[in-house]
């Protein structure tokens, strides 16, 4: 049997980890000389997690809108701060609803909703 | 994919290094140096992007070309090569022909700035540690069927 929505938050939730890796990355490397800050496009990124999609989707991109700065370092500290703030409550919403979901499912699945 | 608490332990460790050279340095500021001795000299700890953690080969057998997610590292320490603070004063037993005393060459000001902002990285990342820990609570709990 294939149950959608088990796919497709587990596809988010993957993608989600992987972006906070990422932006964990960017913060470690916030005073590394050289460092490029990097992210995944999640609409792509999400697409070849599902196998719809090109699998090099996934492959993360350096962000190209900061300011670089002499050390050639352009992470900006704030923003991979909103980024890590939002894609935490992203996550968290993910697994919220895939925790409704899953309860759903397995009140579905009793035979007899009083139980006995 | 290195997970994400190696990389907030390498940065926690790295900052942890910074903050050590900039506490030697400041310690330091106000060495001196007896003539034809090599006075005290600024402490810089020089990051590299490194990978960390375990071997990223999940066994999940998808090639992720983010498999290679570094974290970071002390590449090493450089000394500054600012010219060491001379004061005037004669009368010390440390001074030099001219009556100049070799200090340091060790800005206070300029490592309270780094002081500052290796603070701010180090935060930044507890600060990621701290979500990464309540995003996992949550989908463990969100694992729990009753």
């Amino acid at each position: 049997m294939q149950i959608g929505f088990l796919n497709l938050y587990g596809g988010v939730l993957n993608v989600r980890q992987e972006r906070a890796s990422l932006i964990a990355d960017n913060i470690a490397n916030a005073d590394t000389p050289g460092y490029k800050a990097q992210d995944v496009q999640f609409q792509q990124a999400l697409a070849a997690q599902l196998g719809d999609g090109p699998a090099s989707g996934s492959a993360p991109l350096f962000r190209a809108s900061d300011t670089v700065s002499l050390d050639g370092n352009d992470v900006s500290m704030d923003s991979e701060r909103v980024e890590a703030a939002q894609n935490a409550d992203q996550t968290e919403a993910a697994a919220t609803f895939l925790h409704q979901s899953t309860a759903d499912l397995i009140t579905a699945l009793h035979p007899n909703p009083a139980g006995n | 994919m290195a997970d994400i608490f190696s990389i907030v332990g390498s940065s926690l460790d790295a900052q942890g290094s910074r903050m050590d050279a900039i506490a030697s340095n400041l310690a330091n500021a106000d060495s001196i140096a007896a003539p034809g001795t090599a006075p005290y000299r600024a402490h810089e700890v020089v990051f590299e992007a490194a990978p960390v953690g375990p071997t990223s080969d999940d066994g999940t057998g998808s090639s992720d070309p983010a498999a290679n997610d570094p974290g970071v590292q002390v590449l090493g320490t450089v000394l500054s090569n600012a010219p060491p603070n001379m004061t005037y004063d004669p009368n010390s037993p440390y001074a030099n022909a001219q009556g100049y005393v070799t200090g340091s060459n060790v800005s206070s000001v300029s490592q309270m700035v780094d002081l500052i902002d290796s603070s701010n990285s180090y935060s930044a990342s507890v600060a990621v540690l701290q979500q990464a820990d309540r995003v996992d609570q949550q989908i463990l709990s969100s694992f729990q069927v009753s």
